[in-house]
This record gives structure tokens, sequence and C-alpha cells, in this order.
């Protein structure tokens, strides 16, 4: 689109490149787009239909997928990568996007929560052609995991044939026995923020991989390269070989972009360390 | 014809009215002075007399609404209004450049202007010197343009009317009211054909229930922008001035109509529009018009 005022094109390349060279040039492996057009729950539903954005989300008429949501970014994104480096679709998962929006219209938390699924799993399939792995952020699992979450997640990852990763931070350690039996690939938490996980995980047994968070996204305070590599090797004492994925614990949004390189450097130095 | 359950304010700037429900004031005219180069001074003098003449006819209120380019024409522009225009006739200076528009706030201040002063804009690419700027140099009322890259629909104006769609640290209105403009003119964005551009006018009724505010918008940049039209060249006058009524018909109070050469056909237009909605309006809903609505003149 243009811009309103002088009628030069807009886009938001510029912004996308910022997040993915950094992540390059920290030496990461696996690239996102660093949600940077908005707040990972807008991202979703200022383009679903049925949704519309006020000082929260508000839904006010039925939910459904309307056209592609980060399909284009990614397409952009993949054309830059080289093909030593993996992409990362992100989706918001349905039980935060139904927990972080006002219901003007179904007064039915969980059917919500279901035509988010089913909208996700558009997008999902949309997706899978361009990118390496799938995450679906569900922080709100943390706070309560409700009894539909497999079949949600079920929907959303239905006949989805990449990798799929289910991102929940916070602290999870009460709802772990759910989320080792949700059906993806891969776990990803927060380790580093909330290192009472390590203990609770012990508890169980499980054959789902593991992202393991290592550095915080909740402070300015950038670890050592050794914090980094004993919090690491502490990981794999109780994990082993089911660590596939070394990330930090959350999104990086809020950290200065300079803390947010700096960490990401020295998490890629502690990898090297610890694995070679 | 509609009436609004949100309370509709209405907002004066040198006795002119702007606001309230469909019906209550006349639909206010920006004629627009863009000035190709060096600004044709006498050229504007007979225009604006033009479209004086032809808002005392037709008792639709009108502001000359004056484009600032160059650095250079601030000076010449502003002497022009001192002395060509009326002491009690406010005009919109609109500007698109953050330093013009620094400068001219402080000029019109040394020259007493303010009180007069429509400032035409305020968006989301507002800078922290701009905000100095109208903090320090306040004018008496400001058009905000809720124009938001994100989503051109009317939700998406809204939003950054609002919060700002993280674009700005907070909502428009908010960053209006801390700077200490209290009378605020919304302006709808309108866009370009096949960008949206019907959004413009489906965004007023909108608008307003949600805030109350006077609202509006330059739908003439739609047809400006327009190349479609360029095969129907003998009416392109016709359509800019015609598109005009939308804004009445959807409950709003003012249109940045273009040219102000096209005074002739807009004003009668816009006088018609609002007679017919005050009509029913009055009626229906018993808005009474103000005492210089268009609909006076046939009592």
């Amino acid at each position: 689109m243009n811009n309103y005022f002088n009628q030069t094109k807009i886009s938001w390349d510029k912004y996308i490149d910022f997040a993915v060279n950094d992540m390059i040039n920290a030496g990461i492996d696996i690239i996102s787009d660093g949600q940077t057009r908005d707040p990972f729950v807008n991202i979703f539903t200022r383009k679903l239909k049925g949704c519309r954005i006020r000082e929260r989300t508000e839904i006010i008429d039925r939910i459904q997928y309307f056209e592609q949501i980060t399909v284009v970014d990614q397409k952009y994104i993949r054309n830059k990568l080289t093909k030593d480096k993996e992409l990362l679709g992100l989706l918001t998962g349905p039980y935060t996007l139904t927990k972080s929006s006002l219901d003007l219209f179904y007064n039915d938390e969980k059917q919500i929560a279901f035509d988010f699924a089913e909208a996700l799993r558009k997008e999902a399939k949309n997706l899978e052609k361009y990118v390496d792995m799938i995450s679906i952020d569900e922080p709100f699992f943390s706070m309560g995991v409700p009894d539909y979450a497999k079949e949600l997640i079920k929907i959303t990852t239905k006949d989805v044939k990449c990798p799929v990763r289910l991102h929940c931070c916070g602290d999870v350690s009460c709802v772990i026995s759910e989320l080792i039996d949700m059906p993806v690939d891969i776990l990803s938490h927060e380790f580093k923020a909330t290192s009472k996980l390590f203990d609770v995980f012990k508890n169980y047994n499980f054959s789902k991989k593991i992202c393991l968070g290592s550095v915080r996204s909740d402070t300015t305070k950038v670890e050592s390269i050794d914090e980094i590599v004993n919090h690491i090797n502490k990981g794999i004492d109780i994990f082993g070989e089911k660590i596939v994925q070394l990330a930090p614990d959350c999104g990086q949004r809020l950290l200065p972009r300079d803390v947010a390189f700096q960490k990401l450097k020295n998490l890629v130095k502690a990898y090297e360390i610890v694995y070679g | 014809m509609f009436s609004f359950t949100e309370e509709q304010k209405i907002f004066e700037i040198c006795e002119i009215k702007i606001g309230g429900q469909p019906g209550e004031n006349p639909t206010v005219l920006f004629g627009g002075l863009f000035f190709k180069g060096e600004p044709d001074f006498k050229k504007a003098e007979i225009e604006i007399k033009k479209m004086f003449e032809i808002s005392n006819k037709t008792g639709i209120p009108s502001i000359p609404d004056f484009f600032i380019k160059k650095e250079e024409y601030i000076d010449k522009i502003i002497d022009f209004i001192t002395e060509s225009i009326p002491k009690n006739q406010p005009f919109s200076v609109d500007i698109i450049e953050p330093d013009l528009k620094i400068i001219t706030l402080e000029k019109l201040s040394k020259k007493n202007l303010l009180k007069r002063t429509i400032y035409n804009s305020i968006h989301v690419g507002i800078k922290d010197e701009e905000r100095d700027a109208l903090k320090k140099n306040t004018p008496e009322m400001a058009v905000i343009v809720a124009f938001n890259p994100k989503d051109k629909s009317p939700d998406g104006k809204i939003e950054v009317l609002q919060n700002g769609a993280n674009l700005t640290d907070v909502g428009l209105l908010e960053i209006a009211k801390n700077l200490g403009i209290k009378k605020i003119l919304v302006d709808t964005a309108a866009m370009a054909p096949g960008d949206y551009s019907g959004a413009a006018i489906a965004a007023i009724p909108v608008i307003k229930e949600e805030f109350g505010l006077p609202t509006g918008c330059a739908i003439h940049n739609v047809v400006e922008k327009s190349n479609w039209l360029e095969n129907f060249s003998n009416v392109k006058k016709s359509v800019d001035s015609a598109s005009n009524i939308n804004i009445p018909a959807f409950g709003g109070d003012f249109a940045i109509f273009g040219p102000i050469g096209n005074s002739d056909l807009v004003f009668p237009m816009i006088a018609w529009q609002d007679i017919l909605i005050s009509e029913y309006t009055e009626n229906y809903f018993g808005i009474s018009p103000e005492k210089n609505h268009p609909r006076r003149k046939f009592f």
C-alpha cells in the first residue's frame, strides 16, 4: 500500500530484515520472521474474519480464515536464506488467541478456541510449503491446560507435514503431564528463567524432543558464555539427546536490540563449546 | 439518514461550528489552495472571495486550506493570510514535511494567528520535535488523520486513534490531548482507488459513534488518484464535487474538497444534501438545524 501523505510505497521488509539479519549474524541456524509487524496476538487476529482490534482483540462474529497471514513474509525470508539455514513458521496458538480476546459474539469459550484452531490449521497448511518447522505459541497453557487442549493442537496441526514445536513459556511445572501428551514433536520451555522445570521434568518419562530455553528474555542482563554452557550441560544431564534445539526462553521483543543480539551470540558460542 | 447514540461534540472556531448530530450543523467545507510552484496570491484572492460568496449564499461554512510545500513560502502565505483573509475567518495549514510544520507553528504564533488556525495534520508519523512545537505553539484546532498502514479498514482507523496500533506510544487522540489540543477533527484518510478507498466513508459513522468527534475526510484524494476517471475527463470535476455528498450522507461533518476552484459546484451540492438530511432528521429525531444551516434559507 501507499503512504497516505506522500504516496510512497510502504514496505515492512526493512523491519523483517533487521530481525532476520541479526539472527543470521549471531549465527542462529533456525530463523524466524521476528514477529515485528505486530504483537503476537494482533498479527493473527488482524487478518481473521470475525475479529477486530480495539484496546484488545474483540470477537464480533464467527472466526474464519480469510487470507494468508504470515505466508508472504515467510516467502520473503526463504528467498534470503542460504541452504544451511532453516525457517521457522510461528503461530500463536488457539487457546492463547482465545484468552487474549474479548468475546462479544460467541458466549462459548471452547467454541472460540476451536474456531481459532480451524483457522490456524489453514494458515499452517499454507505455511508448511515454505517453512521447515512450525512453532505454536501457547503461553496461556502455563496458567492451566483446558481438557480440550490436546484436541485444539490436533486440529491446528492436522495433516501438517513439517515438524511441529509447542512453545509454552512461564512456569509450566503444574501442567507437564498434559504437555508431554500433546501431538507435537518438540516441547519448548523457558528453562533459564524457571530452572525448577529441570527437577520437575525429571519425574516424567516421555519421548518428545526438547527445545531448551537457555537465555532469559525478561532481563537485560546478558548471560556469559560460561553461564550458558553450564545451563546446557545441566539440561543434557536430564534430557540427554532429547535436546534438539537451543533458544532464548521466549521472544526478545522487550529487549533492546543490542542486548538481544548479544544474548543470541553468546548462545551460539555456548552451543559450539558444548556440541562442537 | 440516522442519528448517533453517542453524544456528539461540537467544536467552534471563530464562530464556525463543526460536529454534532446529522442535520444539526451544516457540513463545513475546506477549499484547497495548492499553489503549484510560487504562490499566485492574486488568483488565490479571487478564488477565496468566490468561495466566501457562495458560502454566504448557501449557508455552508468555508475554510481556506493552505498547502505549504517549501520554507520560502511560509512567510508569504502567512502575510497573505494576515492581509487578505477577514480577521474572524479561520484557516487551515496543510503541511507534510515535519520541519516546515514546526517553523510554520512558530511563525503563526508570532503573528497571533493560532486562535484561527486549524493544524492539518497530526498522524502516526508524528515525531518528538513536532510534539514539542505543538505544545509550545498550540493551534486552536487540529485535524487528526486516522491513517493506519497496517489496516485500512474502519477498525484499523479506530485502532490508530485509540492506541496507535503500536506505531505511536499512545493513541493519536491521547497524543493530541497531551499536547493541549482541545478541538479535534478526525480525517478518515481516503486512500487511492483500489486501496480500500470506500473505507474512508464507511469509517465516518463508525468513528462518530465510537468517539463522538467531528469527522470527515478528503474524498477528493480518491478522485485525484483515479486513472480510470481520465476516460471521462468531461465529468471529472462533477464526480470530484459530487463525491463529497457521501460525507454528510454518512453522518460526516466536514469535507476537504480539493481545489478551491471547485467551490461553485461543491457548495450548492453539499447545501442541497444538508437540506435533505435536515428535513428528515428534524422530523424523525427532533434535531433542529442551527440558525445558519442551509435549510434555514428556506424557512
